[in-house]
């Protein structure tokens, strides 16, 4: 999903295993808000006087939603992607709202590695990269916890080598 | 010369812990509420009362006692040393030639003693401001004075320069590096109010007011249980920014600038010009007729540790913008300064400045013509906003990161925006809706700009 006037810049893309896991969490995600949206169901069933648009409404629209995101998913994980160039890190990621964070090695602060249980599960993590402004922080997910370490300390000896300060 | 060891004033551990001696009296008043007063001082009672009081009252005593007599400070040719605490002992030491500021601070109480607080900013990668409190406001601002002109001294390898160049007259002997030139005179009060009263909040509180007053009119009285929060809100709001902004002013000295204000605590404040990370200027809505601006800066190491802006001119005319700025960002990269500023201010595209094409018309009807960014060899500019209009300044050395958007809207019409990143605040350069392949110079430009330095 490369726009076509970006410059030709290679991206790695994320683990393609991280689809799983954002597809479960989509899952988790619609199954609870399918539950509340079906209690006006379930009160009608069980003989409460409901109006009938309490009933249908608010399932089609959760339906509608979940799947619009679902198609949504593997294009969000396809677009996720980053890219080590000489002086700087970049990372992009958003379908409809695209965006690229730029992060210069040499404003680097720290960089946090994080997973969560389904991610543990695919082996995956997730990589934070913080500088001394709250808004300049690049985080890329879903990528294989090897690969995450390796990338990690490759930025952090980067970042000592070009270490500015503020 | 180096000087013995002196005290604080004895005054400080009241100033440090009167909330004791009022908290002893908020207990003993809430554990004899039953009592009326003559039972309160009668006979045995009354004896107990006072023998109990006395010994509290001692023990506080004797724990200001020795919070003074271990509280010491001493000035040598080269350090400041401070040291505190009779249990857990202090002991904090600056170098005077690494001293950037010193801050002088008077908390309420404080104020109504005539006491002062000296507040050390040292460049030495220590997170902790070194503290000195209190002494007398006069001894505070001579202490200050020699500490700097020490500082300056050691700094330029001479003696400390008698009434300095930059710093004054014959005939204004004060300290040098004290009082610098004026820039930003006292702020009258009466354009302090009407500026704030002009600003959207006030606005909105006198709204509420109005539809409040309305209800309770129309014999709706539960309408008043609404009028508490919004007037604590309002309330918090309006003193905040009277505290912040009352007697101010702001005088350039050889190190940056320095601004002094306060309603009931005042402060001073020295913002060395290397500490400034980005700058703001903004124009409120209902300001712009009356040409009034705002500057606020991104600085880091002010000795606040919040990840906020500090207030550097709470309203004034272009002029004064103009002089400000001069002092934190002396060099624009441009040979018309105030003409760039001007623009910077306002709409147009001279000076090259890039604004959004037409096909963002539709999506900002309002703003188009106004967004828009110029680079120059230090710094980027970019201006926003509609109603209130918004010019940030941020130099290349101090960007942490840069981000590009694009909305669907945006790619529709060839748009897209990129926004510059610096620390020390939130204060942000922002090129709103511009056309796409100019974003993308802009963009690989300010990435390479951050990485050069």
């Amino acid at each position: 999903m490369e726009p076509k006037d970006m410059p030709p810049t290679d991206f790695t893309a994320v683990d393609p295993a991280y689809f799983k896991v954002r597809l479960l969490t989509w899952l988790a995600n619609t199954a609870l808000y399918l539950i509340i949206a079906l209690v006006p169901l379930g009160l009608a069933l069980f003989g409460v006087q409901v109006p009938r648009w309490l009933v249908v409404l608010p399932p089609l629209l959760v339906l509608g939603t979940a799947l619009w995101a679902l198609a949504l998913i593997r294009r969000r994980v396809r677009a996720l992607g980053y890219s080590e160039r000489a002086e700087d890190l970049v990372v992009r990621s958003g379908v409809l709202f695209r965006k690229r964070v730029v992060i210069p090695y040499g404003r680097l602060q720290y960089v946090e590695m994080s997973s969560g249980p389904l991610e543990r599960r695919y082996g995956l993590c997730r990589l934070t990269v913080n500088t001394a402004a709250g808004a300049a922080t690049a985080v890329i997910p879903g990528i294989p916890a090897r690969e995450g370490q390796q990338l990690r300390e490759r930025l952090v000896a980067a970042g000592e080598e070009k270490m500015i300060g503020l | 010369m180096s000087g013995p060891w002196q005290r604080v004033h004895p005054a400080s551990p009241f100033v440090h812990g009167w909330l004791a001696i009022v908290g002893l009296i908020y207990v003993y008043y809430t554990n004899t509420d039953e009592l009326s007063w003559s039972e309160r001082f009668e006979g045995p009672r009354l004896g107990w009362t006072a023998a109990i009081g006395s010994a509290a009252l001692l023990v506080i005593l004797v724990f200001y006692a020795l919070s003074w007599y271990f509280t010491r400070y001493r000035l040598s040719e080269t350090h400041v040393y401070v040291n505190s605490g009779m249990l857990f002992r202090s002991q904090k030491q600056a170098r005077i030639e690494r001293v950037q500021a010193i801050d002088i601070a008077q908390p309420l109480v404080a104020r109504l003693l005539g006491l002062a607080e000296l507040r050390f900013d040292v460049a030495d990668g220590s997170d902790s401001v070194m503290r000195l409190a209190f002494l007398k406001k006069a001894d505070a601002h001579r202490l200050r004075g020699v500490i700097l002109d020490r500082a300056h001294a050691a700094r330029h390898g001479s003696a400390p320069p008698a009434p300095g160049p930059q710093t004054g007259t014959a005939d204004h002997p004060a300290p040098a590096a004290d009082t610098g030139q004026l820039i930003v005179s006292r702020v009258p009060a009466g354009r302090l109010l009407g500026s704030l009263l002009l600003r959207i909040p006030t606005i909105v509180g006198l709204l509420f007011a109005l539809f409040f007053a309305v209800m309770v009119l129309l014999g709706n009285a539960g309408a008043l249980a609404g009028v508490i929060p919004a007037l604590l809100g309002f309330g918090g709001w309006l003193y905040k920014e009277l505290n912040n902004s009352w007697n101010f002013t702001a005088s350039n000295t050889d190190t940056g600038l320095r601004i002094s204000r306060g309603l009931a605590d005042t402060r001073q404040q020295s913002i060395p010009a290397g500490r400034v990370q980005a700058v703001k200027i903004s124009a409120p809505a209902l300001w712009r007729p009356l040409g009034w601006y705002r500057i606020e800066v991104n600085a880091l190491g002010l000795g606040e540790g919040a990840e906020s802006e500090t207030l550097v001119m709470p309203v004034g005319d272009f002029d004064s913008v103009c002089q400000v700025m001069w002092i934190l960002l002396p060099d624009l990269g441009v040979n018309e300064q105030r003409a760039v500023l001007h623009t910077a201010l306002s709409t147009g595209a001279h000076h090259g400045f890039t604004t959004s094409p037409a096909s963002a018309r539709l999506i900002s009807p309002g703003a188009w013509r106004h967004q828009g960014y110029l680079h120059t060899d230090t710094v980027l500019i970019t201006r926003y906003g509609w109603l209130a209009r918004v010019a940030s300044f941020i130099p290349h050395q101090r960007i942490q990161g840069v981000t590009w958007h694009q909305g669907p809207l945006e790619r529709r019409r060839g748009l897209a925006g990129v926004r510059v990143h610096s620390a020390g605040g939130s204060i942000m350069g922002y090129a709103h809706q511009i056309d796409s392949r100019q974003a993308l110079e802009l963009f690989e430009a300010q990435t390479h700009r951050a990485a050069e330095r």
